[in-house]
């Protein structure tokens, strides 16, 4: 039988108007060959999680997300929310002999000018950025071939990161453990198996992945140059179908983001894409 | 007002006839107002449903040796038991209760994708038309859609309910099943036509109105529609008998995966591709 991984855990999520809170602990492990997860079942989750007492976390979550909600409901004024989801989590795990704590922060909105949807995916409420993208939406016009200079707003090259390993010079970022309970060294980020695992949750079984990846910054990005600021769906291969703002002009256009020009030297910033993911400007 | 939701699940994977994932979920999750709180709590009852369910949905796994075979069982505290069976064998799969799973695993060996040329009309056989309606007139309730116009033949029972996934979902208007029925339709057969048998998927975007069905297996090989509900409901041109079990729609909406039963008549359609 493999080590035992162990997860206790609560998180807090606002949906659409409803928040729900869940606490859970659980475990998984493997054993001939049979991968197996279930519920720690000999105590409640509560008791096991050094997390404030559930009721002011939560009243203080539900103040904090609805004043993030009425922000953002006001940055986007021009535009429609169709869907808005945030949640806070704190979890311990324990594996391998190893215990380490994660706090983690989500926020999901997608933004909707019919036929355009944009796509954000962040790990906090950032207002500027949803309303930047809120009045672009706004004026979009019609389909645009893309532009033969691109600049990738940091929430989206963040999305197409994890489709150019093995072709863009990038590393993982180090710090803290992975789903089987080993260090999270940094390291160049290849086409070779990843020294790693990726374990979203305790009843997944866990993967080889690269973690936390940030690509290496070179060349010089041209502040001038049209922006894609938001994605308008899913990143498909290094497809992207994105909101292009040049100018006066928005309009919504579908680039193939293969090859990387330049990447920015400013502060790349973390996104919840696959197993994590830096975003920071791009040129193509 | 206060709203409990119970549930015990177990989730097991099969790869020709031998276990390789299994899965114990259980947990509470109760409503007041706008705040839901949830956690794992065990109701020993449920859990004892679940596993009964599951002991004999394993005794058949035998019989599977070249799928890949998902069971879900799911014991929740409105007295439900569901067991479902996703059933995948070359890519191509069903989703089925046990007591059909046989028949609809012979369904997968069947004569596959013909290579007839992609035109004419679309003959919808096994009750693939419900995965069709399901998208076309299901979601779309699901999302207070406009009425679009569907011929006078065709009545499409798809009542909703708030329903979820697992105890840490948020619930949601979903489907129950959808059961399409024809009174006194025409029915003649397309010379030119492509006969569908197996359906891989589909969608409703609710912004655009757009329906997405991939097909799996017909006369004319794999091959993906895309059309306006409109458009859909324009293009129904016929239908014969009976509605007939589809094997299988497992609904994802807001990634929570529900099974939905669906039936339909063999349908027409023309105009969709």
């Amino acid at each position: 039988m493999t080590e035992v991984y162990r997860k206790f855990g609560r998180v807090v999520r606002y949906e659409n108007g409803i928040v729900i809170s869940v606490s859970e602990a659980g475990e998984a492990f493997e054993k001939d060959g049979v991968f197996q997860a279930r519920p720690a079942v000999e105590e409640p989750a509560q008791t096991r999680v050094s997390v404030p007492h559930p009721d002011p976390e939560l009243a203080a979550f539900v103040a904090e997300t609805q004043t993030n909600v009425a922000q953002t409901l006001l940055s986007v004024r021009s535009g429609r929310i169709e869907r808005l989801i945030a949640s806070a989590g704190t979890a311990k795990h324990e594996t391998n002999g190893s215990k380490w704590t994660e706090e983690s922060r989500r926020v999901h909105i997608s933004l909707v000018n019919p036929p355009l949807r944009a796509l954000i995916d962040l790990a906090s409420f950032d207002v500027e950025t949803v309303a930047t993208i809120a009045d672009a939406l706004a004026r979009a016009g019609v389909e645009r071939d893309a532009p033969k200079r691109l600049r990738l707003a940091p929430n989206v090259s963040a999305a197409l990161l994890p489709s150019l390993i093995g072709e863009l010079a990038m590393e993982q970022s180090g710090g803290g453990f992975d789903g089987r309970g080993r260090p999270i060294d940094t390291r160049a980020v290849t086409h070779d198996p990843p020294p790693n695992w990726y374990r979203p949750g305790y009843a997944v079984r866990p993967v080889r992945a690269w973690l936390n990846i940030r690509a290496l910054p070179f060349g010089r990005i041209d502040p001038d140059a049209p922006a894609g600021i938001a994605l308008l769906e899913p990143v498909h291969g290094t497809s992207l179908r994105v909101l292009c703002v040049d100018g006066d002009a928005v309009f919504p256009t579908t680039v193939d983001a293969s090859h990387i020009a330049a990447v920015s030297r400013a502060e790349p910033v973390w996104y919840p894409y696959a197993a994590g993911s830096f975003g920071a400007e791009m040129m193509l | 007002m206060t709203d409990t939701f119970a549930i015990a699940s177990r989730d097991e994977l099969w790869l020709r006839g031998m276990l390789v994932e299994s899965r114990l979920m259980h947990g509470v999750a109760t409503q007041r107002g706008d705040v839901i709180e949830a956690s794992d709590a065990r109701d020993d009852e449920l859990v004892r449903a679940c596993d009964s369910a599951t002991e004999k949905t394993r005794a058949a796994m035998a019989s599977f040796r070249d799928a890949r075979v998902r069971i879900v069982v799911r014991a929740t505290n409105d007295g439900d038991v569901e067991t479902t069976m996703t059933i995948a064998v070359d890519g191509v799969s069903v989703v089925t209760m046990p007591s059909d799973a046989l028949a609809d695993y012979e369904l997968l060996h069947r004569p596959r994708n013909g290579a007839a040329p992609l035109r004419g009309a679309i003959v919808w056989h096994n009750g693939s038309a419900a995965v069709l309606l399901h998208e076309a007139f299901g979601h779309a309730s699901e999302h207070d859609a406009a009425p679009v116009a569907w011929p006078s033949w065709l009545s499409i029972e798809a009542p909703l309910a708030s329903r979820r996934e697992t105890f840490r979902d948020v619930p949601l208007t979903r489907m129950t099943r959808l059961v399409a029925r024809q009174t006194d339709a025409p029915f003649a057969l397309p010379d030119e036509r492509i006969e569908v048998q197996l359906v891989a998927g589909g969608g409703y975007d609710p912004m655009t109105d757009i329906v997405t069905v991939d097909v799996a297996v017909s006369s004319a090989g794999p091959f993906t529609i895309r059309h306006s509900r409109t458009e859909i409901a324009a293009s129904l041109t016929g239908a014969s008998g009976e509605p007939i079990r589809y094997p299988g729609v497992i609904c994802s909406r807001e990634g929570q995966e529900l099974y939905v039963a669906s039936h339909a008549p063999v349908m027409i359609t023309d105009g969709l591709i």
